[in-house]
């Protein structure tokens, strides 16, 4: 043959203008390898080996615009305790979702928990309503509960000021008043105490506890609330509480500031000093009173 | 980088970024120009390529040679999941996005005009057919063996070398027409 009889398109495997171009593989390895042509190679394959030889070159302009922003995910990423194996199969370990129906029982059992500890926590705290107390201490050997303590409520938002909130408590606050104040303060007792917040004008929330100096016999529910000290009330069982109708420096709290004040000044709602007139409290509750107190 | 990538390779997963922008400066190119061959979004999948790339340098064991596969490997498989990503979402217009990012293999005699730049010859290897421009850059601008690239393209040594071959010629035959050619 003294040519080709196709054309290159129909001989795509073979060397363009070369028939038989199979046989220039080797130097197209040499191509490939990176190795010097020899001097009598055909000028096509010197031409793809110094395209090649480009292509395989050194940045051009632009090639390397995102370094910074690489460099950046390395710093963030591959810190000192973020490169090593550990932490990478960590931060896969959080990158993973868990599946949400994994979650669920997860955070229902931490729940409980909580809230049996809790439990248990305030059982040998005393501070569970006296049924409760009573149980706990049968259970899981919580001290008795107190005498008489049968109720208490935890807390009571009243978004109104001067009204009662809940039987034997009473709620006495100026309205134009934002501000918390101390309601009393006291010594240590084994009693927790009544605490209240103002969470804003005309939002009150009371926890009702009985008062510090106040014996558990001695609590008793006033028969009416009354938005004052005296006529205040702290537990609402008729049969466990009753409010004194007068207020006694050792069953009922003080005029809020009135320094006075039976218990100490750890309570962050009452101020320490003041004349007890100036010192109306904007919010506060009264100490159940003794049945001995009056 | 030679023998000297060992002790940079260290460096960089000890944290220090400055050995890490050594790796990055002699990879990049290479990697842009094969990522500008087979995906449309080349600059993005070589981010993305590269954040993998730190996440996973802690537990990469190999020489040099063995890191360019690697990252290779990558590359090529978020250039896959990009191009599944567009054909699933195609929302440009092809003419606001692929036509305008090459225009010089559109115009096979603009090549002759400018200078042999690295640029231009992907362009012109763009105009292979997808398997053998792959494997062309592969093997020269990653600088792999065939192995590694049948490996990383999932063919037999030999196919991938066959193809390499017709790539090649069928390059040349462009480049003559093109005009890069001396």
């Amino acid at each position: 043959m003294s040519g080709p009889d196709a054309v290159h398109g129909e001989m795509p495997g073979f060397f363009p203008g070369r028939p038989g171009g199979e046989r220039d593989e080797p130097l197209l390895d040499m191509i490939f390898d990176r190795r010097p042509l020899p001097p009598g190679a055909p000028p096509e394959m010197h031409d793809l080996a110094r395209m090649l030889t480009v292509v395989a070159g050194p940045a051009e302009p632009g090639e390397l615009a995102g370094e910074a922003t690489v460099l950046a995910a390395f710093a963030r990423l591959a810190s000192p305790a973020g490169i090593s194996p550990a932490a990478s199969r960590s931060a896969r370990r959080r990158l993973s979702v868990r599946p949400r129906r994994a979650r669920l029982p997860m955070a229902a059992a931490l729940v409980t928990a909580a809230a049996g500890l809790g439990s248990i926590a305030a059982a040998y705290v005393g501070v569970l309503p006296g049924p409760i107390q009573q149980m706990a201490h049968v259970t899981v050997g919580a001290p008795l509960p107190p005498h008489g303590s049968a109720h208490r409520p935890a807390a009571v938002a009243n978004p109104r000021p001067n009204m009662t909130l809940a039987p034997g408590i009473s709620v006495t606050r100026p309205a134009h008043s934002a501000v918390p104040r101390r309601i009393h303060s006291g010594t240590a007792s084994h009693w927790p105490r009544h605490r209240m917040s103002v969470q804003g004008p005309g939002h009150v929330a009371a926890s009702c506890i009985p008062w510090p100096g106040t014996t558990p016999s001695a609590a008793k529910p006033s028969p009416t609330p009354s938005p004052t000290p005296s006529a205040a009330k702290a537990s609402p069982s008729p049969s466990a509480a009753k409010a004194s109708p007068t207020p006694s420096p050792s069953a009922t709290r003080p005029p809020v500031g009135a320094s006075q004040s039976p218990v100490g000044a750890d309570c962050p709602y009452i101020p320490a000093t003041g004349p007890a007139q100036a010192a109306v409290p904007n919010v506060w509750v009264s100490p159940p009173s003794g049945d001995g107190g009056s | 980088m030679g023998g000297a990538f060992g002790d940079i390779l260290a460096r960089a997963r000890a944290g220090d970024e400055a050995a890490f922008a050594c790796i990055f400066r002699d990879v990049q190119p290479a990697l842009l120009r094969y990522l500008r061959v087979i995906v449309v979004e080349a600059e993005d999948v070589a981010g993305e390529t590269w954040v993998q790339v730190v996440a996973g340098l802690a537990g990469f064991r190999g020489d040099e040679r063995a890191f360019r596969a690697w990252l290779f490997t990558i590359a090529r498989h978020r250039a896959v999941d990009a191009g599944r990503s567009r054909n699933r979402h195609p929302t440009v217009p092809l003419e606001l996005s692929e036509a305008a990012e090459q225009p010089a293999p559109a115009d096979a005699a603009d090549l002759a005009l400018e200078a042999v730049s690295a640029r231009a010859v992907v362009a012109l290897i763009k105009l292979l057919p997808r398997e053998q421009a792959e494997i062309i850059l592969l093997r020269v601008v990653a600088d792999l063996d065939f192995g590694d690239v049948a490996r990383i393209v999932g063919k037999t040594p030999g196919a991938v070398r066959v193809a390499a071959h017709r790539g090649l010629r069928r390059l040349a035959e462009l480049a003559e027409r093109a005009g890069v050619t001396q």
